[in-house]
């Protein structure tokens, strides 16, 4: 293989990688802090493909004008859907392990709800726009502008949510709230204000993950589930709360896909991730990069 | 009543349903008797799954797999060998698979257990669906020799039966005990001598062996069969809500409520299949923040407990609205100042 063709195949994946890793970002912050195995959380991505693709293809708006609006949009949804359920969850289970399987069942019934809404609204059908569909050339390599533009803006909102986690004061109560429940709440840190504020802003970036796929994939209603379930193994991957080790799984899960699959064969991508999954669960539950 | 003439009633309520279920393909026509064998094969899954899982609170994602590997061998080898040894090796071969998965995933806990066996039931999937791709070269399996519609429903109707019936038994057992213990507090049930990882992973099996007869005998019903349908991970959710919602430590909950979806799924799906998977989310939400112990624990005064919540909830907003919390506010500033 020469050089460009290796370019192109590691690009491939880090493109994919980045998606994976924005997404996984918001279901770390659920998990990692509330609790919360968001099992739905892909779905909220693909609403946010199809709000985009509606808003294009309906009134022509510039796809770029929709990366803010559903991110304001989903968070929007994430509130609501946490002061309509997880509040009441949370004031009534009596520990942590009951609360856990109870929200995993309520996410199982927000998977149903929303992913079946979404096929009853636009139907089943594959969908797609066309947006920069130019190749890029650098080298030997060639790329399509979309999907470089996807990475960089999924970089962009991962990097800039690790960044607000690591200096500013909220972010600091985030992470406070991840390491010591208790000890966080006895030096004043408001759970009540942060827990729906963090379910918000995760389905917010799923929205946006959305909204960059939407750009350079068709999308339809059953695409949301392979992505929570990457999302999961991402998470794995890089340690439960972890948001570096989230980034990096992300980006290292896309390029083991890509090369994997360029020695094998596609149709093996689903096994092959599924098997790292269960790998590393059992060997490593912890994460890949904890000491 | 004491416990005797509990399990004595148990025993004559489900003689008086086998004998109502085994009479209805002779007056019913051909569309109810479908239906029937849709009810009896949900009762044997979940009866068979709040048996394990249900008292010992290990939520298992994995029935879809134990069902499609039963259907996968019924339908590899029902041309070779007999109907019911065909259905024995179904029920074996998910013993085996859910030995060896219990014996991975048996010692998590909570969400883990329940993510891991949803990603072994994928992978498995997975397996199977690139073994045909590859090896044998072909999607699905079309099956050619199939017993009498009467001869299945017999069969489903057994297992069913069967699941139903251990359920009883298995409760007043030590194992029974055993298995309630694990799911109130396991380092407890430890300390007092229980062997957890044996009985863990027999209940495991237990569960699995239903799912894998099911399995076995439903496959000849579809007469063509691919991973995609018998692998469905939706089997194995359905198996859980139905669990769930009816209440998974009560012994006729899950029977109740296997019948009601199941009667539901099939009017509904071939009408508006979207609305009826939307009204099993809602469902399925409401029934976890409004009656976390399923539908056989409502009790006359569930109801008026919502009241007294709604009533509580009513007047502490209108004690609110009405200013009476901003003149509290105030007045205590006052008096801070005073």
């Amino acid at each position: 293989m020469s050089f460009g063709a290796w370019t192109e195949l590691i690009a491939s994946g880090l493109i994919t990688g980045g998606i994976y890793a924005l997404v996984a970002l918001g279901l770390n912050l659920q998990y990692g802090l509330m609790r919360i195995l968001n099992i739905a959380h892909g779905e909220f991505l693909m609403v946010g493909a199809y709000l985009t693709w509606m808003v294009q293809t309906s009134f022509g708006l510039h796809p770029l004008v929709m990366v803010p609006v559903s991110f304001v949009l989903l968070a929007a949804l994430g509130l609501a859907i946490h002061w309509l359920c997880f509040r009441r969850l949370t004031a009534t289970s009596p520990n942590l392990d009951v609360f856990e399987a109870r929200g995993l069942m309520v996410a199982f019934g927000l998977m149903f709800l929303v992913q079946n809404a979404v096929s009853w609204l636009w139907g089943g059908d594959l969908r797609g726009y066309d947006f920069l569909t130019d190749p890029v050339k650098f080298g030997g390599a060639q790329f399509a502008g979309n999907k470089l533009l996807v990475f960089a803006l999924a970089l962009l909102f991962a990097g800039a949510l690790i960044v607000l986690l690591r200096l500013t004061l909220y972010g600091k109560g985030v992470r406070a709230l991840m390491q010591s429940p208790v000890g966080a709440q006895l030096v004043g840190i408001d759970t009540k204000r942060l827990h729906p504020a963090m379910f918000g802003l995760g389905l917010g970036l799923s929205g946006v993950a959305g909204c960059l796929l939407s750009m350079a994939y068709t999308i339809s209603p059953a695409m949301g589930e392979p992505y929570t379930v990457t999302a999961l193994i991402v998470i794995t991957l890089g340690g439960f709360g972890s948001m570096g080790g989230a980034l990096a799984g992300g980006l290292l899960l896309g390029v083991v896909e890509a090369i994997g699959m360029h020695y094998t064969n596609p149709s093996l991508k689903a096994l092959l991730s599924y098997a790292v999954f269960i790998g590393v669960l059992l060997l490593r539950p912890k994460g890949l990069f904890s000491k | 009543m004491t416990s005797r003439q509990l399990l004595i009633r148990d025993l004559l309520v489900l003689f008086g349903l086998a004998g109502w279920a085994l009479a209805l393909p002779a007056y019913g026509s051909e569309f109810v008797a479908s239906l029937a064998l849709t009810c009896l094969m949900y009762v044997a899954l979940s009866s068979s799954w709040a048996l394990f899982c249900g008292t010992s609170r290990y939520l298992s994602l994995a029935t879809s797999a134990f069902f499609g590997i039963g259907a996968y061998t019924g339908a590899l080898v029902l041309d070779r060998i007999a109907w019911l040894p065909a259905i024995a090796l179904g029920a074996a071969i998910a013993v085996a698979v859910a030995v060896v998965m219990g014996a991975a995933v048996l010692h998590l806990r909570g969400t883990y257990f329940a993510v891991l066996t949803f990603g072994m039931t994928e992978l498995i999937r997975h397996a199977i669906t690139y073994w045909e791709k590859s090896v044998t070269g072909t999607v699905g399996r079309v099956l050619s020799v199939v017993p009498e519609r009467q001869t299945v429903y017999l069969t489903v109707l057994g297992i069913a039966v069967l699941a139903v019936a251990t359920s009883i038994v298995v409760r007043r057992t030590r194992f029974g005990l055993a298995l309630a213990g694990i799911g109130a507090d396991e380092q407890r049930a430890q300390t007092l001598g229980v062997d957890t990882r044996w009985v863990k992973t027999a209940g495991f099996a237990l569960t699995a062996a239903f799912a894998g007869a099911v399995g076995a005998a439903m496959s000849v019903r579809w007469t063509y069969i691919d991973p995609h349908t018998v692998f469905n991970p939706f089997i194995g959710f359905q198996t859980v809500l139905i669990a769930l919602i009816s209440g998974a430590l009560t012994l006729w909950g899950p029977l109740i409520a296997a019948i009601v979806f199941s009667l539901l799924a099939e009017t509904l799906r071939l009408q508006a299949p979207q609305v009826y998977l939307m009204a099993l989310g809602l469902l399925l939400i409401l029934s976890v923040l409004y009656l976390p112990g399923g539908l056989a624990s409502i009790r006359t005064d569930t109801a008026t407990g919502w009241w007294r919540d709604l009533r509580a909830l009513y007047s502490e907003k209108r004690y609110a609205w009405s200013g009476g919390k901003a003149r509290d506010k105030r007045r205590e500033k006052e008096r801070r100042l005073a």
